[in-house]
This record gives C-alpha cells, sequence and structure tokens, in this order.
C-alpha cells in the first residue's frame, strides 16, 4: 500500500516542516527569472512549471559564495574562515532532472578534497522530487538516459495524482522517510492513478555520441569549428547547467577589507584558461565549446562513472543564439559513420 | 576548511633576476607546519596568496629535504605577483597545499640523474636537484643543464656557482645567442642544441625536464635523438588553476587533471594528451 499526499494537506505539511526547524523551497515566479525559493504557504509554489530557469544547484552551490573575511591593518592582516548556514531545508517540487544534477555533482565535490561548502548544505537538505507531468521541445531527459520520473538524487518522488488532487508518494532514502514520519498523520493510504509520464522522444544517440567523443581522432576535427561558430560565449549554457560546476576564486573589497569569494566561472570565456604569460590552451570559442562537449560526455564519465548532464535542455532553452548541447551531439549522432 | 589558507611569514626576498624573486617564508602555525612536514614531496605545489588580491599557483622550489620553511621562486607579472615581490621580512601572506603528485625520486636510486631547465622552470627542476643531492649517495652521476635567455635572466646564480664548483655535479650553463656578456665563459646556444653537444648517456638515466613549451618541445626531440625513452623522462605540467584540488575545471589537458594527477608526468604520459589543448 502506498500513501498520497494531498494538495490541500500541503499547507499543514510546510507548517509541520517549518515547526521541526525546516525551511522549506520550492520553484516560485519572484523574480525576473523562476528558481528555488523559501516559502510560507502552498500557494506560494509555482509547482506547474515544466522547469524553474534557473536551477536547484544555486542553492547548493551559489552564484559567489563567501570563503574567507578578511582586513588589512597597518600591523596585521585578520582573516576569519566563513562557513554556510547550517539550516535544515526541504526542497519540494524538485524535478527529476534537477535533482539529478545534484547527485551528479556529488563526486566531483567529494572526490580527494571535500568541498565542506556542498556537502554541508547537501547533508542539510532533503530532495522531494516531484515527477513531471509535462516537457516541452527541449527536454531531453531520455537521450541522456534518463526519465521524467527518475528518482535520481531524490529522497522522496511524488507521482502527480491524475485529477490534480495530490501526489502518490514514493520514499527511497532514510533522510526521506524521517520527512516523511514529519507529517505523518497527514498522509493517506491508498493508491491513485497517476498522471502519464510526457512523451520525451530521444534526440541523439549517446552511445554514438559517447564512442565518436571518445576517439581521439576526433579530437582537432573540423567538427568542432563549425559546430561553435555561432557562439557568442556568454556562458549562459554553463550557469543554468544543474551540473556545471566550474569555479573562481576572486578577493573583493576595498584597501582595508573584503571577502575571497568562490564564485561561477565559465568555460566559455577566454580568461578561464590564459596563463600569465599570455599563452592560452583554448584560445579560441571551438576550444571552448569542445571542452564543454568533451567535459560533460567524455572526461567527466572517465572520472566518476557518470556524464555531467542530465538532460533538462535549459542550455538550449535559454541561449541567445539558439544553440545549445542538443544540437551538437544531433549532429554528432548525423556523422557518416 | 578547504581553501582556506596557512599563514605564512616572510622571512627573507633574494632577487633572482630582473623581475623575478624568491621567498623564504615560514609557517605562522606549528599545525600547518606538521601537516606541510607530513605532506610535502618535491614536486608538488601550492597556492600563494596576499589577502586582497587573491592566490597564484606556482611550484614549491625548495627540496623535501628542507622543510623546516618553503621557498617559491616567481616572476612579478600580476596583481598578486607583484604584491608579493613587494613584500618584506616580517610580513605575513598564504599559502595553501602542497596539491599535487610528486617527482618519484626513490625510483631513481642508483641512476644518472640529467636535469634540464630554461629560464624561471628552474625552480621547480631546483627542488628535485637538491632533494636528490641532498641524499647524494643514493644517486650516480648528476648532470643539470640550464639555459637562459640572458646572463642576466639565470636564477639562483649562488647555487649555480655552487654545483659548478663541486666534483659531483656536471653544470652544462647556456644562454640564447645574444644573451651573453663580454666576460660569459659558458655556452652561448639554445638548451636543446647544448644538451645534444654535452652528450649525456641515457644509459640508466633519467632526464627531468622543465621549461617553457615550446622549450620542451625541441628538447624532447633531442633527447630521443640521444637514445632517452620517453618513459625516463619526467616533467611538470603548469596551467591556469583556482581551487588546486580538481573542482574549478580549468587545468585539464584531455581528461587529465594536471592539479591532481599532476603537475610532474612522464615525457610518454605527456605525448598521450591531445597536444591541441596543451
Amino acid at each position: 500500500m502506498t500513501r498520497i499526499l494531498l494538495r490541500n494537506k500541503l499547507d499543514d505539511c510546510i507548517a509541520a516542516w517549518q515547526k521541526a526547524g525546516f525551511s522549506v523551497l520550492a520553484p516560485v515566479k519572484r523574480h525576473e527569472m523562476s528558481s528555488f525559493g523559501e516559502v510560507q504557504k502552498s500557494g506560494d509554489m509555482a509547482l506547474d512549471l515544466i522547469l524553474t530557469e534557473r536551477t536547484i544547484k544555486d542553492q547548493f552551490f551559489p552564484q559567489t559564495e563567501p570563503l574567507i573575511k578578511y582586513k588589512i591593518g597597518k600591523q596585521q592582516i585578520d582573516s576569519e574562515t566563513m562557513t554556510p548556514p547550517e539550516k535544515k531545508r526541504v526542497f519540494f517540487g524538485v524535478r527529476p532532472c534537477d535533482a539529478s544534477g545534484l547527485a551528479i555533482d556529488d563526486p566531483l565535490f567529494g572526490w580527494d578534497y571535500k568541498d565542506d561548502y556542498w556537502f554541508r548544505r547537501r547533508d542539510n537538505s532533503v530532495i522531494v522530487t516531484i515527477a513531471c507531468a509535462q516537457a516541452d521541445d527541449f527536454c531531453m531527459c531520455t537521450s541522456v538516459k534518463l526519465s521524467p520520473d527518475s528518482a535520481k538524487g531524490a529522497d522522496v518522488l511524488l507521482r502527480p495524482l491524475l485529477e490534480g488532487s495530490g501526489w502518490q508518494i514514493e520514499v527511497f532514502t532514510e533522510r526521506g522517510k524521517a520527512l516523511l514520519e514529519i507529517v505523518s498523520s497527514l498522509l493517506l493510504e491508498g493508491n491513485g492513478h497517476t498522471f502519464p509520464l510526457p512523451q520525451v522522444p530521444e534526440k541523439f544517440d549517446l552511445e554514438k555520441v559517447m564512442a565518436w567523443l571518445g576517439d581521439k581522432e576526433n579530437f582537432e576535427s573540423q567538427f568542432w569549428k563549425d559546430i561553435a561558430l555561432r557562439c557568442v560565449g556568454c556562458g549562459s549554457c554553463t550557469f543554468l547547467c544543474p551540473t556545471c560546476h566550474c569555479f573562481d576564486i576572486q578577493d573583493e573589497g576595498d584597501t582595508y577589507q573584503g571577502i575571497r569569494r568562490k564564485n561561477w566561472d565559465s568555460c566559455s570565456f577566454a580568461l578561464f584558461t590564459m596563463h600569465t604569460s599570455g599563452h592560452n590552451p583554448r584560445n579560441t570559442q571551438s576550444t571552448r565549446w569542445r571542452q564543454r562537449i568533451m567535459h560533460k560526455f567524455n572526461y567527466y564519465r572517465g572520472k566518476f562513472g557518470v556524464n555531467s548532464c542530465s538532460g533538462c535542455g535549459r542550455c538550449t532553452r535559454q541561449c541567445p543564439v539558439d544553440m545549445g548541447i542538443t544540437e551538437t551531439l544531433q549532429a554528432i549522432t548525423n556523422l557518416p559513420r | 576548511m578547504i581553501y582556506s589558507p596557512f599563514p605564512m611569514r616572510v622571512v627573507s626576498k633574494r632577487q633572482e633576476a630582473p623581475g623575478v624573486n624568491t621567498l623564504k617564508l615560514e609557517f605562522v602555525k606549528q599545525e600547518d607546519h606538521e601537516f606541510f612536514k607530513a605532506n610535502y614531496r618535491t614536486g608538488m605545489f601550492g597556492l600563494y596568496g596576499v589577502f586582497g588580491e587573491g592566490e597564484s599557483t606556482f611550484c614549491v622550489a625548495s627540496p623535501e629535504t628542507r622543510k623546516d620553511y618553503i621557498e617559491c621562486t616567481f616572476r612579478q607579472s600580476g596583481r598578486v605577483t607583484s604584491t608579493l615581490a613587494n613584500t618584506d621580512a616580517g610580513d605575513i601572506v598564504t599559502f595553501r597545499g602542497p596539491y599535487g603528485n610528486r617527482f618519484p625520486i626513490e625510483q631513481f636510486e642508483g641512476k644518472n640523474l640529467l636535469f634540464i631547465a630554461g629560464g624561471i622552470a628552474l625552480p621547480p627542476t631546483r627542488s628535485v636537484i637538491w632533494s636528490c643531492l641532498d641524499q647524494r649517495e643514493k644517486y650516480k652521476n648528476v648532470t643539470i643543464v640550464y639555459g637562459a635567455r640572458t646572463v642576466a635572466d639565470l636564477v639562483y646564480k649562488n647555487e649555480l656557482d655552487d654545483w659548478k664548483q663541486r666534483d659531483d655535479v656536471r653544470l652544462v650553463l647556456t644562454v640564447d645567442p645574444g644573451g651573453e656578456t663580454p666576460d660569459w665563459q659558458d655556452h652561448v646556444g639554445f638548451v636543446p642544441t647544448v644538451l645534444e653537444q654535452a652528450a649525456p648517456s641515457p644509459e640508466n638515466t633519467i632526464a627531468v625536464l622543465c621549461g617553457p613549451p615550446i622549450m620542451i618541445k625541441f628538447t624532447l626531440a633531442a633527447l630521443e635523438r640521444l637514445g632517452f625513452t620517453a618513459e625516463n623522462v619526467y616533467t611538470t605540467l603548469e596551467n591556469r588553476m583556482k581551487c588546486g584540488v580538481g573542482k574549478c575545471g580549468r587545468c585539464n589537458v584531455g581528461s587529465v587533471y594536471i592539479c591532481k594527477e599532476g603537475p610532474v608526468f612522464t615525457a610518454a604520459e605527456v605525448q598521450a594528451m591531445p597536444q591541441a589543448d596543451l
């Protein structure tokens, strides 16, 4: 027997979780772009969005993260390490691709040297994924072997009921179990009819793409020069990607004080790899685009056994020149064998 | 916390060449020093920083046989290196590391050693040189080939004199044509050419090679002509880095992260990387 969360109990759930010390975050339309934000009631949530424009990554790897506060005095320099807040959080209404993105990035932030800033937030967060009821032309989760109801990265997976009255619950982790324990009196027992999953056609042949990228002969192929001609190097696709994790460390302040920050950076930018000498290993937009594709579908898998793409399609959906990963991988799929 | 550096006190500063300085740094905190002593091996690197300016990546130029302090040698070129170059004894700077892999010098024991460096690339080589010279009995013949653009650009001039006077080290010094002074008595010519003239035997020999990409390219060809195999030639790569610990995503050459899998590689490993990404 499965359990059901009714939509009209959601406000009570939020209150119960808040009482248990959690902040509740969900998709919201508050600023110019939809994103994840703290909510007080179900009416604050924008659960009907196919996908927020900004990713859930922002909440674990913020655009700018203070690392160290420093004060420069006449005699000495004082510095203080800054740590992320330890607040417990529930993320309600995460799409499977966004939740997968978090799981994809865990090994990167955890290998060898553990990034405390990422894991302190991860360890204090519970992910409640809601399976998709709709998809758009840019969605490509199935192309990267995920699905509109993937439970990857989810502590709890909710499937929307056909009549829109609530969700059927699946629990995957102890953390998810504990979260539902808090609201157990608000849940119903039973099986509902769940909404059929949207059709997300496969847009490229992942096996062929990976084989082509893995062939060293293709690294200097003319293909890269042609496919990247349109790229203006704005970096939007990397900032809006749930798995892109590249960052810079910069001191920002005045003569006397400031903060050392970990800021988002992008492989699309020429300065990203520029040496002091002026030498730049990736000195053209095509070499930078190649890096992005190779990193996602070859290098990352070599290190961590998984491709660094969860198929959300934001890179294409929000590209100012209508480019994106899908087009490149389609083009590779269509190359003559 | 990750990304939090150790405070370091500047003990002394020495100008090596125009725009090139060496800082000798000591640990402010005992626990940081213990960590360094337990972890530092020759070839590893660190991020040297000044609050308000940022961090820059360069090698630890002092050997693993001398861990009471850290020496770093750098060319003054940006905000961080300019500020570091303007420090005085007693000033506090920061160090994060040691990171990366190392030269496996215990595997070099019982072998001849050939060190080849160009210009500002002597500092990483010098760390290995002293790590071996401080345990001289473990190694056979030691040859050092070092060249710079001009006589003024040669770094560690005092140590070059030391090596020249030692009878257990063969030092081959050269400057590029036009870079010599009237009283220059050593070679004039590019490193690869001078190396071939010096003709060290590849027999039971490990070569350690550091320099700018163009020098590496031609020197590798010269080493090959001398009979060295790529497995017996070691080098250290440098790329722009921000984290030093395999996360910030920029130092990779192909799939290889210089900060984690390097910076020390054999020439065979470097040749296996996509050359267009170097």
